[in-house]
């Protein structure tokens, strides 16, 4: 874990928040935010708005759209708190679900918003958008906890994961991108994340 | 640990399959239902599911937000309530500003009838649904189209930035080794399936989907498990108002 700035004293000065990085913490402060604490939940933004700016900046690729997701993600978090569960998971894998549903969902509206206006134009956007897909994403992994990991994949389940995750495409539009069977693709995916799980060592 | 992730030759229940692709926001909203449906019974594929999630979680860096952004987020606090304060009174507060047709359709999108809701995944990706629900009630570009099924019952499709969302009411079953199957069309000739309606037993059915630049609507009723192309007369079609070429920039 490594924190951003050094660890709290005591006395609030205006040295910056301590950010919490602790899992428990987290999920303690979010827990917290369920009945209305405000300071638990500056601690949640302070810990966790990175980790939804950083999957909405990965899937929208743009730092306003991602800003204003960000935003609106933040604010579910404080409103539904209640329903994050510890047993479940943690509170970043809970806010990053959260923000990468919202990103893939407006990235889809977006398309087919510019689809029935532009439908033909789109087509040749959309192509030219996902080469850079898989660029884009490589800076990003460099700084993400899987970085070590992505090693163990081969380069067509690592594929299959990044198109899929940060192209915000459905697993046919995958297919046809890459001109794969529809099984072939879900067996990338699911084999990527299932090795991707075993060299992060998830159990929960 | 036990591993509770399906064997590798894949297994015989094809919402199975599809969890990896749904816990990477990978489906479309069929297939989310049906995952959904899995989620709901199985608290196997709900375990799968959380590793999942935990690995693309991993996939995603921390990025220091804009500056501005943690002011702005208090801000908005202050005029929002933690709602789930008490879980109970969530819906009632909720202020759907629509009526008939439409809010029986956001109503049979939220609560599924039959289905035991008490996973947190599977609540928070039906707030997600009413919220895109609500969002399309709200677009006054969206249009709203009721009819009467020939078999019975009423059905509506209401359309709104490139999704559909297709309602049914007091549909009879659809007869032995017989299902209803949904299709979409831009053309009133190509019919692409947007896939089998399941009503419940009270006859309702909401099924929410993509539909980029469709205006035809229409349901049949297909052997059990559906055909590639309509078999049959339609039982109901719905033409969207917008259908009329060239009515959108």
């Amino acid at each position: 874990m490594t924190d951003a700035y050094p660890p709290v004293v005591q006395e609030t000065v205006r040295v910056p928040t301590a950010r919490t990085t602790d899992p428990e913490a987290l999920a303690a402060a979010l827990v917290a935010c369920a009945s209305g604490d405000r300071r638990a939940f500056e601690r949640v933004y302070d810990g966790l708005a990175p980790a939804v700016y950083g999957a909405a900046v990965g899937v929208l690729r743009d730092r306003d759209h991602a800003a204003e997701v960000t935003q609106e993600v933040m604010v579910e978090v404080w409103q539904t708190a209640a329903r994050f569960d510890a047993a479940r998971g943690s509170a970043r894998t809970w806010v990053v679900t959260l923000a990468h549903r919202r990103a893939v969902d407006r990235v889809r509206s977006e398309q087919s918003r510019r689809a029935r206006d532009q439908r033909d134009l789109e087509r040749n956007v959309a192509a030219a958008d996902r080469d850079v897909v898989a660029e884009h994403v490589e800076q990003l992994f460099e700084a993400a906890a899987v970085r070590d990991c992505m090693g163990t994949l081969t380069d067509t389940q690592r594929d299959a994961v990044v198109r899929a995750y940060y192209g915000g495409r459905t697993y046919r539009e995958v297919a046809d991108d890459v001109g794969a069977a529809l099984p072939t693709v879900k067996s990338r995916i699911r084999d990527g994340l299932l090795r991707l799980r075993d060299c992060l060592g998830v159990t929960a | 640990m036990t591993d509770r992730t399906p064997p590798q030759g894949g297994t015989t229940d094809p919402a199975w399959d599809l969890l990896p692709a749904y816990a990477l926001d990978a489906v479309d909203d069929l297939e989310r239902r049906t995952v959904e449906r899995l989620l709901a019974v199985d608290a196997d594929a709900r375990r799968a599911l959380g590793q999942y999630r935990e690995v693309a979680a991993a996939l995603v860096p921390d990025v220091e937000p804009p500056v501005g952004l943690r002011d702005a987020v208090l801000d908005r606090l202050d005029a929002t309530p933690a709602a789930d304060r008490d879980p109970g009174a969530r819906r009632t507060r909720r202020r759907w500003t629509v009526v008939g047709i439409a809010a029986a359709a956001v109503v049979a999108i939220a609560i599924p009838t039959g289905v035991a809701v008490h996973e947190a995944g599977e609540r928070s990706r039906l707030e997600e649904q009413s919220r895109t629900v609500a969002a399309m009630l709200a677009d006054p570009q969206a249009t709203l189209v009721t009819g009467t099924i020939s078999t019975g019952g009423e059905a509506s499709v209401l359309v709104s930035g490139g999704r559909a969302l297709f309602t049914g009411s007091g549909m009879p079953s659809a007869g032995q080794g017989k299902d209803y199957q949904l299709w979409r069309s831009s053309d009133g000739k190509t019919m692409l399936s947007v896939g089998i309606v399941h009503a419940s037993a009270d006859g309702s059915a909401a099924v929410l989907f993509d539909a980029p630049d469709d205006t035809v609507f229409a349901v049949t009723v297909e052997p059990a498990g559906g055909s590639k192309q309509p078999t049959s007369q339609p039982v109901v079609a719905l033409t969207t108002s917008s259908a009329v070429s060239g009515s959108r920039a």
